[in-house]
């Protein structure tokens, strides 16, 4: 039996973290994970990350994993896969079963960073091939490269429905639309606003009725729902969809932990594992840290992954207990700030109807997942000056802030906590360069220039599909729920690697569509 | 169904394209890939039927939890192909029920 100080269950953000702050002490670990790559669910995303500069906010997700990855190696932790963990017993030794044998190994602390699944939905027709979590599709378009279908219906509006629909649009797939069966937008108003612009519809309040096909999906048919969840008979409506894609939430993985008996508490979604402040299970030093021990994200995932491994080293007395109290104070305000907001785990999906600020919610962002043209004003981050000037439509308090840390000029300001809502600072004058629309990680903020001469505007918006329009070329101008409003002729592309991959598409429009166009398509007018 | 280009991830690296049977019917993919990934490039997307009810299945998790997605693969059924590398020359089939039709 092989010894570590520190054993790892999980290669993800969390199992990663935790690992790289144990072997930074001097710990000798080990992690293992039962996938053929490391990283968890980092790799498949591909989008820029929310929060501070300190959880790695505007970062793509991929290259978080890559710099995860690169650290833990550097610092001599030592990665298993294709080794799942099949079992934790008492004393913490683990049983992993690797391709050539089951083999046991000792560990003096042990984190369990195992994730979460995803949760299944059933309904007539749910086991058509066709029908896929939206986690499958992200690995096969993200990983494997592979669309997963044609013509996809989004079953969930929560934040990974919002995320892998938007990428499915990135691999050149069409969405016919977000389906949930909750009255409102599950997910950020910024993800949903980035769909609705490009024509996705949402259909809040439905469910699916039957998934249709004898051997594959050919259609979908979805339908209203009554207060008790009875689909309201007549408000049926088929979509033509080769692929369903189910997004309904994710259950954390805690099986390792029950079957070696640690606590469990049910917290009213699932089963989750009792854990002191530091991850430490009732098991002693045993931990629990990620997704595993309560659904997040993966910023405070790397945190928690961070703490237990800080507590574990402390344990074996790698550390002082005064430097592990500067450092966990460290970690522990980086969580906090995370975990604030009006998506914040505390609020268990409870939906104020005012911001911090005492600002409106968007009710049309929660119900249609775009903002109304008449509400965009109101908002802080909103006014009209000469020239031009960011337009920052982010009407919700969520952990971020890249947008204010982006600006060379100061002119964007994320004051007291950074869910607060970004205001532009009308008085440090906008020098139209492009990085906070480009760091955003929302794809909120557009830069309008009001009057650009012969009764014209300008409007620049982030882009991030192939192929890129071309200078001069004509097409549509799509408003926030996506209708075409006017013709536009693209005037201006810029790429940078400072934008990291976000192309900034800018197009001419009549000067009064300059504060409705948010999107732009190439199209023959009608 | 191949996204050789992505507005994020770039051009595909190239790999090794090999070829494979399925069903008997010739087929090529990448070296190192899932089965089941060169699969559905090639639009193939019932992998097996049940053995009860003879209803066909698919990719359903595409990371090795479901076993929706098993086939007999050089005459082995029960393979999860979400998660087995795609060889040179292998021979990918239809499962029915627990393979005990395979041939
Ligand atoms: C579509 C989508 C979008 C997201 N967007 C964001 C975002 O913008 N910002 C953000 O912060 N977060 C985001 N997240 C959430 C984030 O990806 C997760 O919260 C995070 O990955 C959790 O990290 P983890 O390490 O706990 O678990 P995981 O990343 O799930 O890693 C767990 C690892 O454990 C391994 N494992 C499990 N059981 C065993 C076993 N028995 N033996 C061996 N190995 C095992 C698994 O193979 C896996 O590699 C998103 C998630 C999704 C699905
Ligand atoms: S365009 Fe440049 S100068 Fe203007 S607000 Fe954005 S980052 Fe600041
Ligand atoms: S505007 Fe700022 S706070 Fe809002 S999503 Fe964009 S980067 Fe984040
Ligand atoms: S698709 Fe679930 S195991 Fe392969």
């Amino acid at each position: 039996m092989t010894r570590y100080d520190v054993i790892v269950v999980g290669a993800g953000p969390a199992g990663l973290s935790a690992a790289a702050e144990a072997a930074a002490a001097g710990a000798r670990v080990a992690v293992f994970d039962e996938n053929a790559k490391p990283g968890g669910q980092l790799f498949k995303q591909i989008h820029k990350f929310f929060g501070a500069k300190e959880h790695k906010a505007k970062i793509r997700g991929v290259n978080i994993g890559a710099e995860l990855l690169a650290e833990a190696e550097g610092l001599g932790v030592t990665v298993f896969l294709n080794a799942p963990v099949m079992g934790l017993y008492k004393d913490r030794e683990v049983l992993v079963r690797h391709a050539d044998a089951v083999r046991r190994y000792k560990g003096d602390a042990v984190v369990v960073a195992t994730g979460a699944s995803e949760n299944m939905l059933t309904f007539p027709g749910w086991t058509l091939p066709g029908v896929t979590g939206a986690g499958a599709a992200q690995t096969m378009m993200n990983i494997n490269r592979v669309k997963p279908g044609h013509r996809v219906l989004m079953l969930g509006s929560g934040n990974v429905g919002l995320v892998v629909g938007f990428q499915l649009l990135q691999a050149g797939c069409e969405l016919a639309a977000v389906v949930d069966a909750a009255p409102r937008v599950g997910g950020y108003g910024v993800h949903a606003a980035k769909l609705a612009r490009t024509g996705v519809p949402f259909y809040l309040s439905h469910t699916v009725v039957r998934a249709e096909g004898t051997d594959r999906v050919t259609g979908v048919v979805v339908g209203q729902v009554d207060d008790t969840w009875n689909v309201i008979p007549g408000t049926e409506k088929r979509f033509d969809v080769d692929t369903i894609c189910i997004a309904v939430g994710l259950s954390s993985s805690t099986q390792l932990l029950k079957m070696a008996g640690c606590a469990l508490r049910d917290d009213g979604a699932g089963w989750l594992p009792v854990c002191a402040d530091d991850g430490e299970t009732s098991m002693a030093r045993v931990y629990a840290a990620g997704d595993v021990s309560g659904i997040e994200e993966a910023s405070s995932a790397m945190i928690e992954g961070r703490i237990a491994g800080a507590a574990a080293v402390r344990k074996l007395g790698f550390v002082t207990e005064e430097a592990l109290a500067v450092r966990m104070a460290e970690l522990e305000s980086a969580l906090e700030s995370l975990r604030g907001g009006m998506f914040a785990p505390g609020r268990r999906g409870k939906i104020p109807d005012k911001t911090d600020e005492g600002l409106p919610i968007s009710a049309s962002l929660l119900s249609r997942g775009y903002l109304d043209d008449a509400e965009v004003d109101q908002y802080p981050g909103v006014k009209k000056t000469a020239g031009i000037r960011p337009v920052i439509e982010c009407t919700q308090n969520i952990p971020c802030n890249p947008c204010r840390d982006a600006c060379p000029k100061g002119c964007i300001k994320v004051e007291g906590g950074i869910v607060s809502l970004p205001v532009y600072d009308e008085k440090a004058g906008c020098a139209g360069c492009g990085l906070c629309v480009a760091a955003c990680s929302g794809q909120s903020i557009f830069l309008v220039d009001d009057d650009t001469g012969g009764g014209a505007a300008e409007v620049t918006i982030p882009y991030e599909f192939l192929p890129l329009p071309g200078e001069g070329e004509r097409g549509v101008a799509l408003s926030r729920s996506g209708a075409a409003l006017c013709p536009a002729e693209v005037v201006g592309v810029k790429q940078s690697p400072a934008y990291d991959k976000t192309a900034l598409v800018t197009f001419r429009v009549p000067q009064e569509f300059a504060m409705k166009a948010r999107f732009w398509r190439k199209e023959a007018v009608v | 169904m191949r996204l050789t280009n992505h507005p994020i991830l770039g051009e595909a690296e190239a790999r090794r394209e090999v070829t494979f049977t399925f069903d008997g019917r010739a087929m090529t993919g990448f070296e190192g890939e899932p089965v089941a990934a060169a699969l559905k490039a090639a639009g193939v997307v019932v992998h097996r039927y049940t053995k009860k009810n003879r209803s066909p299945r698919g990719v359903f998790c595409a990371i090795g939890r479901c076993t929706d997605c098993v086939m007999t693969v050089n005459g082995r059924p029960n393979v999860r192909t979400c998660v087995t590398p795609l060889e040179d020359g292998m021979a990918v089939a239809t499962q029915y029920g627990a393979g005990e039709e395979a041939k």
